[in-house]
C-alpha cells in the first residue's frame, strides 16, 4: 500500500477549517498514533496505519527536496512548517499545512515526532503548488535520487533568494498573505 | 503504543487504559494515547474522545512553547496558529498572539532606537576624530609657534643686554675722555701760565728776548687754541653722555618689555604642551584623552 502503488483519481478531498489532523511517528518516521481525521481524510485504517512508514500517504507530486528539508530541520530539533499534499488510498488527495516537532523526554532523548495538520488556504495551495511544480520538473530530469533531491533544492533555494526570504518567513508569507 | 488490544478487552481493562493514560498526561506526558478500548458500547467513541482533547492540548502545548521561543529569538513571522484550537484554547492562544505582537512592536522600537544610537555613534565618533586631530595639529603649529617666539625674545633680550653694555662702556669712556679734557685743560692753564711769564722774561732782557718773546707768545696762542677744542670736545662728550643715558633708558624699557613677553610665550607653551609636572595635560595630551574617552563611549554604546 506504498502510495506509489496507489493511482491518483485527481479527486481533491478537504477537511473540516477547525480540524486538526494529528499523526505521531517514532524517530524513523514510522506512524505510531493517528486521529480520527487522519484516517477518514487518508481512507485508511488503524490497522493499515499504525506501524507503517509515513511514506504511506506520499505523493508522486511532491517534490523530494522538501521532504530532505523536513528531516534535515527535524535533524536539528527544530520545528518545521510545510505544506505537504497527500494521497489518500483511495486515489484522492489532499492538502495539508502541516506542522512537525520533535517530542522529547524529561532528559532531552528523542521520543519520536508529532504532526499537526490544518486545513490551508486556496491561495496559499495555489502559490505552493506553482513553486513546487518548479522544483518537480527540475527532479525529474534527474535519474538518480541525490541528483533530484539537489536540483530540486537549488530551485527552492533559487525561489528564496528572488524574494530575499528564508524557507520560514517564506511559508509564513504565503500563510498569512492568504488568511481567509 | 499499542493500537490492537488484547483479545477481549472487557469494561474494566477499558477503564484502566483509559486512567492510566490520564495519569500520565495529567503528569505531563502528552505522548500518552488511549490504545484500542475493545467494543464495549461506548468504549470507541470514549477512546476518540480522550485522545482528541489530549491531540488538543498536545497542539496547545507545542504552539505556545514553539511561539513563544520564536517570539523570544526575535522571529516574529511565525506566530501562534490557532486554526484548529477553539474555546479557551484560542482565547489563550489569542492572548500569547497579543503578547508577542508587542513584544515585536517593543523589538522594532529598540531595534530603530538602537539604529539610530549607531548612527549617532558614527557621526560623534568622526567629528570628535576630525576636532581632535585639528587640534591636535594646531597644538603642535602653535607649539612651534611658541617656541620660535620664545627663542626669538630670549636672543631679543640678550642683543638687547650686549646693547646696553655697549652703550654703557660708550659712557665709560667719554668720562675717560673728559679726564683727559679736564687734564689738557690744566696743561694748557699752566702753558699759558708759562708763556705769561716768559713773555715777562723775555722783555726785561730787551732786544735780546725778543726772538724768545715771539716763541712765548706763539705758545700762549697755542694754549689759547687748545684750551677752546678742548671745550669742544667736552661739549661733545657732554652730547654722547646725554645720548648714552638716553640709550640705556630705551634698551631697558625694551628689555623689560621682551621678558614680559617672553613670560607669556612660555605660559602658552606650557598650554599646548603640557607642563613638566605630572597630570599636567596639554592641548594635544587633552584632544588625546577626549578622542579615547569618546571611543570608549562609542564602544559602549555599540555594545549595548
Ligand atoms: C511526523 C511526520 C509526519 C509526516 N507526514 C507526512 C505526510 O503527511 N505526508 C508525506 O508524504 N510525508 C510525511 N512525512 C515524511 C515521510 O516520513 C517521508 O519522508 C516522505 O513521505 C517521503 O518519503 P520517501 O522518502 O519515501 O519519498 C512525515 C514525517 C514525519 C516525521
Amino acid at each position: 500500500m506504498r502510495a506509489t502503488e496507489v493511482r491518483p483519481t485527481g479527486v481533491e478531498r478537504t477537511f473540516g477549517e477547525d480540524e486538526l489532523i494529528v499523526t505521531k511517528t517514532d524517530p524513523r518516521g514510522v506512524i505510531t498514533y493517528t486521529n480520527d481525521v487522519f484516517l477518514r481524510v487518508s481512507a485508511l485504517t488503524e490497522e493499515q496505519a499504525v506501524g507503517r512508514p509515513h511514506s504511506l500517504i506520499r505523493h508522486p507530486d511532491m517534490p523530494r527536496a522538501v521532504f530532505q528539508l523536513l528531516w534535515d530541520t527535524l535533524g536539528r530539533r527544530q520545528e518545521i512548517f510545510a505544506y505537504v499534499l497527500n494521497l489518500a488510498v483511495d486515489g484522492a488527495h489532499y492538502w495539508v499545512f502541516a506542522h512537525i516537532t520533535p517530542s522529547f523526554d524529561r532528559t532531552g532523548r528523542l521520543l519520536g515526532y508529532h504532526s499537526n495538520r490544518r486545513r490551508p488556504a486556496a491561495a496559499a495551495v495555489q502559490t505552493v503548488g506553482s513553486v513546487y511544480a518548479r522544483m518537480l520538473d527540475e527532479e525529474r530530469r534527474r535519474s538518480r535520487t541525490p541528483d533530484a533531491v539537489a536540483a530540486g533544492t537549488a530551485v527552492l533555494e533559487q525561489i528564496l533568494g528572488e524574494h530575499g526570504r528564508t524557507y520560514d518567513e517564506l511559508v509564513w508569507d504565503i500563510t498569512d498573505g492568504s488568511a481567509r | 503504543m499499542r493500537s490492537v488490544p488484547p483479545a477481549g478487552t472487557g469494561p474494566e481493562d477499558a477503564i484502566r487504559l483509559v486512567t492510566e493514560v490520564c495519569e500520565r498526561a495529567a503528569n505531563g506526558d502528552l505522548e500518552a494515547r488511549v490504545p484500542a478500548l475493545g467494543d464495549t458500547a461506548g468504549a470507541p467513541e470514549l477512546r476518540v474522545a480522550v485522545n482528541g482533547l489530549l491531540d488538543h492540548i498536545d497542539a496547545f502545548v507545542r504552539e505556545s512553547g514553539a511561539a513563544s521561543t520564536a517570539a523570544a529569538e526575535g522571529r516574529f513571522h511565525r506566530h501562534f496558529l490557532t486554526q484548529g484550537l477553539d474555546g479557551a484554547y484560542r482565547t489563550a492562544a489569542e492572548q500569547i498572539t497579543h503578547a508577542n505582537q508587542v513584544m515585536s512592536r517593543t523589538a522594532a522600537q529598540f531595534a530603530d532606537a538602537a539604529r539610530a544610537r549607531q548612527a549617532l555613534a558614527d557621526e560623534l565618533e568622526s567629528a570628535v576624530l576630525t576636532a581632535s586631530e585639528q587640534v591636535a595639529t594646531a597644538a603642535t603649529e602653535m607649539g612651534r609657534s611658541a617656541n620660535g617666539l620664545a627663542d626669538f625674545a630670549r636672543s631679543a633680550v640678550t642683543d638687547a643686554e650686549r646693547g646696553l653694555g655697549t652703550v654703557s662702556s660708550l659712557r665709560t669712556s667719554s668720562e675717560e675722555i673728559r679726564h683727559a679734557v679736564d687734564l689738557i685743560n690744566q696743561v694748557a692753564a699752566q702753558t699759558r701760565l708759562l708763556a705769561l711769564n716768559a713773555t715777562i722774561e723775555a722783555a726785561r732782557a730787551g732786544s735780546a728776548g725778543r726772538g724768545f718773546s715771539v716763541v712765548a707768545s706763539e705758545v700762549k696762542n697755542l694754549a689759547n687754541e687748545t684750551s677752546s677744542s678742548s671745550e669742544e670736545i667736552m661739549n661733545q662728550v657732554n652730547t654722547v653722555q646725554q645720548s648714552a643715558a638716553d640709550a640705556i633708558a630705551v634698551l631697558e624699557a625694551v628689555t623689560n618689555r621682551i621678558r614680559e613677553m617672553s613670560d607669556l610665550v612660555d605660559g602658552i607653551a606650557v598650554a599646548v604642551d603640557g607642563g613638566h609636572r605630572s597630570g599636567d595635560g596639554g592641548l594635544s595630551r587633552l584632544a588625546e584623552v577626549l578622542r579615547s574617552e569618546v571611543s570608549r563611549f562609542v564602544t559602549t554604546i555599540r555594545q549595548s
